[in-house]
């Protein structure tokens, strides 16, 4: 393990998490370090919140152990609680409130000198100053998550924990929280889990892919790329004759499997090998015609499927 | 205790913005108002007015109005899941058990302080007997308390307002009826043990005639303590499960 300049923010080691005799997470270890933002993705019921809900000192782990900078989550609970900023994934508000004294009202809780004064500065934060005297039951899902996202940062905390901040909410709306998001990754630590893959791309700086409590995979989204696609996907259209060439595909050595796709086919192509010249060659040479051919990168939703299909 | 007065003071401004809390005081008073002009129209000429008509009322209708004023407290928390938000902030449970229970029984305290004011129009035209009315007032005061202490426990098991409110009610009422069934067991002794554990048994015989006991002040006392504690206990154990 190389060892950091700055220290971890986040830092979880061997993090384990029954209930009863169902193991949600099971001996995990992961960081996260300063002004990262690092995403925890996997299906519903991978978990995800379980993990938050620890970090987050909800609940105490089975067994290992975590400290948010640098405070043991167990040993120093409420200092650690008092590090951290909390978006449970349903966004938790009381409806009778106003906008403002919602906000003031978890600064308060958590010690800031100035709660009302910092309650106006987060709503600014979430473009919500507007509704600052709004009671919270009218506000919009979209303006709910923001309001939730302001509650999270009102003490200025150094992590922010976010579970599936952009669920249940429409697309504009969606665009708008990544991007607070990723404007809060500047100066925070902040974790956010998701089911969603290209949200996981666009936002984090660190993927960690977790299934059954497993984490199964992690990195930059773009090294979890190379690192689990070593082998080439090819997309061909092959024209000229009544057959679309299915079984010349197939005689090609070095193709793994060949698949119908649209007008043509899929195809896999052996790890490390590079068939393209000779798949051309051959195809002219029997009268076809290749009206396409293309590298096919497996998103990460493919990736995701695959990982946790083995892991099946 | 940390975030005891931050909660606390979340908890009035809630009772204070809630209609519904506004409603259950209007039902509150405008009976209290009913009862007290009913006992002033048949004292008229005859005898004193009944200096503790209103605390005896309460010591009943507090078996079904605290639980309306509690069921609230953790049962929507629950519900709109802010308890977990509260439970990953730097406050204690204690503090916040503690806060929400100060909240309620205070603006529990501002029912019956308007209600007082009763006793105070009647000096200009009577002689009350202020300090029997005071000591019962101080007895319904402490057995509202220990009701909503009560009516707390029901709130934090369920996440469903009216379930917690109906067992509260439930709970309660047997507290209050056991006091009928002390007087109807032969054997002396027991009856004696059963009315000393019931409500009625510590206000009916002596807050109501103006007698202020220690002893029923450590009951209602202790059952206050003994019910945040088991709410704090309940409220923990959503970290647990």
């Amino acid at each position: 393990m190389h060892t950091d300049a700055t220290p971890a923010m986040i830092e979880v080691k061997h993090l384990t998490k029954r209930y009863g005799t169902r193991v949600a997470v099971d001996n995990i270890s992961f960081k996260a370090n300063s002004g990262e933002i690092v995403g925890l993705l996997g299906p519903n019921g991978a978990g995800k919140t379980t993990t938050m809900r620890v970090l987050t000192g909800f609940m105490p782990p089975s067994a290992g152990s975590a400290t948010i900078a640098g405070y043991d989550i167990m040993r120093e609970s409420a200092s650690a609680r008092g590090q951290v900023g909390y978006l449970p994934e349903r966004v938790p508000v009381y409806p009778d409130m106003t906008v403002h004294g919602y906000v003031a009202f978890w600064a308060k809780l958590r010690g800031v000198r100035n709660p009302r004064a910092q309650a106006d500065v987060a709503l600014e934060h979430v473009q919500l100053s507007d509704r600052r005297n709004t009671l919270v039951r009218n506000l919009s899902k979209g303006m709910r998550q923001r309001l939730g996202l302001a509650q999270a940062l009102v003490h200025n905390p150094p992590v922010i924990i976010l579970d599936e901040p952009t669920i249940g909410i429409d697309p504009q709306q969606v665009i708008e929280v990544r991007d607070a998001v990723r404007e809060l990754g500047q100066d925070h630590t902040v974790l956010l889990s998701t089911h969603i893959l290209s949200e996981a791309e666009q936002v984090c700086d660190r993927v960690i892919i977790i299934n059954k409590g497993h984490i199964v995979a992690q990195g930059k989204p773009a090294e979890l790329r190379r690192k689990l696609q070593p082998e080439m996907h090819l997309y061909v259209v092959l024209g000229g004759k009544k057959d679309r060439g299915e079984k010349l595909l197939r005689s090609i050595p070095g193709i793994e499997a060949v698949e119908a796709a649209g007008e043509g086919f899929n195809v896999r192509v052996k790890k490390g090998a590079d068939i393209r010249t000779e798949l051309i060659d051959q195809a002219l040479h029997a009268g076809y015609t290749i009206q396409e051919m293309r590298p096919v990168m497996m998103t990460l939703e493919n990736m995701f499927l695959d990982i946790i299909g083995r892991e099946a | 205790m940390a975030g005891v007065f931050t909660v606390f003071q979340r908890e009035i401004g809630s009772y204070f913005s809630s209609l519904y809390a506004y409603l259950i005081a209007f039902a509150l008073l405008v009976i209290m108002g009913i009862l007290f002009i009913t006992d002033l129209d048949n004292a008229a000429g005859q005898r004193p007015p009944d200096p503790s008509v209103i605390p005896t009322f309460l010591s009943f209708a507090m078996i079904f109005f605290a639980p309306l004023l509690t069921m609230r407290l953790l049962a929507e928390e629950k519900r709109e899941g802010t308890l977990e938000l509260l439970l990953t902030a730097p406050a204690s449970d204690t503090g916040i058990v503690v806060g929400k229970f100060l909240g309620a029984w205070t603006y529990y305290t501002l029912i019956l302080a308007i209600s007082f004011l009763y006793q105070l129009i009647l000096m200009g035209i009577a002689q009350p007997d202020l300090a029997r009315a005071i000591a019962a007032y101080i007895g319904i005061w402490l057995y509202g308390g220990a009701c909503m202490s009560v009516g707390m426990v029901f709130s934090a098991i369920t996440e469903n307002q009216i379930v917690a409110a109906f067992l509260a009610s439930a709970m309660l009422f047997l507290f209050w009826i056991g006091d009928r069934v002390g007087q109807v067991v032969t054997n002396i002794e027991v009856a004696q043990v059963l009315r000393e554990l019931t409500l009625q048994g510590h206000f009916s015989t002596s807050f109501a005639y103006g007698l202020l006991h220690a002893e029923d002040v450590v009951y209602f006392a202790g059952i206050i303590v003994v019910m945040l504690f088991i709410t704090v206990r309940l409220v923990e154990s959503n970290r647990w499960r």
